[in-house]
């Protein structure tokens, strides 16, 4: 059965809603659809509804914005996965039984993004996860992932992650910082004007480092995770400026769980899918949608905001998911796309902030040094780096080529882990640019469904 | 591997019981797969074809890490399916 709206909007964090919102307000008719428990995204990622306690300021925020989106009249289809996007603005969405499809005349992309996967010897043992895994376990069901924590990564939200530990009671061993912040922060400082939440959430976090006596190492990454069946200690080391680690530094450091931080990797699966042309854009983490002012793809009438279209937080999402709310609502006849110049100057001083945390947090290319031949790159499928150097010995240089000789992409991940790791392995060995050596190709289902729910005719 | 104990402020869901490979193991309603098997001190659940073990990786529904069989359905994200109660999983499914 293929149901028709006005305007279809994929993710209901802080851009998708922001969109949904301004799209229904300007008259438009809006269906927002989400695959979690609870819209919200990351960022506004609310507590599981069966537990009581008292909301955090974030999370009252994006309840908040949910209840304006309601009243505004946007039809909230949560815990439904997208899993295809097709010609004529076609979605496919199933909530785990059913598949319904979704016709719409403009389609605005709010998909997010993932923790960047880093591979290194032993990241596949478990207790090595990504700090949006051990963060999403505190924040919506009140669960440490582990005891004793060792955070690796870059940027502020891994003193958040560290302040919510210590908060809760777990052992933070150490914060390694990859990037040389200090004294580069100093260069960006005008970035800062006016962002005057986001510095009081990172002093608070900061105190609490201080006041739990985490050791807070910045110019140091993790190089290996060792232990029997679980992780039991890492091997930590100084990085020099472009993050390869400095032979001779290396310490062991004891922990049961890794969490790795390394920023983010954009969700453009369903911008590809719809045609949108993608640009390889390392400092807005990997492979984006290229848009107009008006946020739309070069796909006409579908629209990209948030973390999808590159990394850039909450609060740049919500300015383009306005923006894209009102043109899309004005490209299908109500009102006038008034919030373009109206949100200008928010724009500019979010765009201003997405530029100084590219500068300081974009990871060097030693951070895609650290695998050996025998260390996992394809997590799904179990293939080697060896097993890639094979295949370009016999010839691939593509991603995509990599993908035929190995499977290393074929798993239900769909390269969604491997995709950066391979390409990056490959430009090193080949000499030629990631751009060159291409992200995979989407194709639906982009998440696995049930069989029988492919049956379902159109 | 713990719960992050309630308070005055804060109450989990009641509590449920799931069945994991044919045991019992408590949970509350509100967590998920994987939560209820991290708080239970279970790092691993999944063991890939070359035997290697697997539980949560991202957290989010993206690397397909951490997949169960829930009441006979197979490949089935642990990190974000709701515990239910009397629900049946099985671990340590390879995926053919
Ligand atoms: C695990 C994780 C934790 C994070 N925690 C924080 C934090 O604490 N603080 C912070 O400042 N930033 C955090 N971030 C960064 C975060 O991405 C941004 O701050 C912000 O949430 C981006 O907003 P967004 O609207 O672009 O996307 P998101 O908030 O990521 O929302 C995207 C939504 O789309 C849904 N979705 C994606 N694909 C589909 C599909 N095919 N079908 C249906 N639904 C789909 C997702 O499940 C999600 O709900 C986190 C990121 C991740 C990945
Ligand atoms: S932990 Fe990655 S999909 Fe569940």
């Amino acid at each position: 059965m293929t149901e028709q709206v006005e305007i279809a909007v994929v993710g209901a964090g802080p851009g998708g809603l922001c969109a949904a919102l301004a799209a229904a307000q300007a008259g438009a008719q809006v269906a927002l659809i989400d695959n979690n428990r609870h819209p919200g995204g990351q960022y506004y990622r609310q507590t599981a509804r069966e537990f009581r306690g008292a909301p955090s300021s974030h999370q009252r925020e994006g309840a908040a914005l949910l209840q304006q989106a309601i009243a505004a009249g946007v039809r909230i289809i949560a815990e439904t996965n997208v899993w295809g996007a097709f010609d004529d603005k076609v979605l496919a969405l199933n909530d785990g039984a059913a598949t319904t499809y979704l016709q719409a005349r403009a389609i605005i992309l709010a998909t997010g993004a993932y923790d960047r996967p880093v591979a290194f010897p032993g990241w596949t043992l478990p207790g090595v996860m990504t700090a949006g895994a051990v963060q999403t376990l505190i924040k919506e069901q009140r669960i440490l992932a582990g005891k004793r924590f060792l955070l690796a990564g870059t940027g502020p939200l891994q003193l958040v992650l560290a302040a919510e530990l210590a908060r809760a009671g777990a052992q933070v061993v150490a914060v390694l910082e990859g990037s040389r912040v200090f004294p580069r922060v100093l260069q960006h400082a005008g970035a800062l004007w006016n962002q005057w939440e986001r510095l009081s959430e990172g002093l608070s976090s900061w105190l609490t480092l201080a006041r739990h006596r985490i050791p807070y190492r910045v110019g140091w990454g993790i190089v290996a995770a060792e232990g029997a069946a679980q992780v039991e200690q890492a091997t930590i080391a100084r990085l020099d400026g472009n993050w390869r680690p400095i032979r001779g530094s290396e310490e062991k450091i004891a922990c049961d769980t890794i969490a790795l931080g390394y920023g983010f990797v954009p969700f453009n699966t369903l911008s590809r899918l719809l045609g949108a042309r993608q640009e390889w854009r390392p400092e807005l983490g990997g492979e984006v949608p290229a848009r107009d002012a008006q946020m739309q793809t070069s796909a006409p009438g579908v629209y990209a905001v948030g973390d999808c279209a590159g990394i850039g937080g909450a609060a740049l999402a919500r300015v383009e998911g306005q923006i894209a709310g009102s043109a899309a609502a004005a490209q299908v006849g109500h009102g006038t796309a008034d919030a373009i110049p109206a949100r200008a100057s928010a724009l500019a001083r979010e765009r201003r902030f997405q530029r100084m945390y590219a500068a300081l947090f974009t990871p060097g290319v030693g951070l895609y040094e650290l695998s050996q031949d025998d260390t996992i790159l394809c997590r799904c499928e179990e293939i080697t780096q060896a097993e890639v150097r094979h295949a370009l010995a016999l010839g691939a240089d593509t991603t995509n080529e990599v993908k035929l000789i190995t499977r290393g992409g074929m798993g239900d991940c769909q390269g969604r882990m491997c995709a950066h790791l391979i390409a990056h392995f490959i430009a090193r060995e080949t000499g030629r640019s990631v751009a060159q050596v291409g992200m995979l190709p989407p194709r639906p289902p982009i998440f696995p469904i049930p069989i029988t729910a492919l049956g379902v005719t159109r | 591997m713990s719960r992050i104990k309630d308070s005055p402020e804060f109450q989990r869901g009641a509590p449920v019981t799931i069945i994991v490979d044919g045991a019992p193991l408590p949970a509350f309603v509100g967590e998920t797969i994987a939560g209820a098997l991290l708080a239970s001190g279970r790092r691993a659940w999944q063991h890939t074809r070359h035997g290697q073990p697997r539980g949560m990786f991202c957290g989010i529904g993206v690397c397909f890490d951490c997949l169960v069989t829930v009441n006979g359905a197979s490949k089935v994200r642990a990190c974000l399916t709701p515990v239910a109660e009397g629900m049946i999983v099985q671990t340590q499914e390879t995926t053919p």
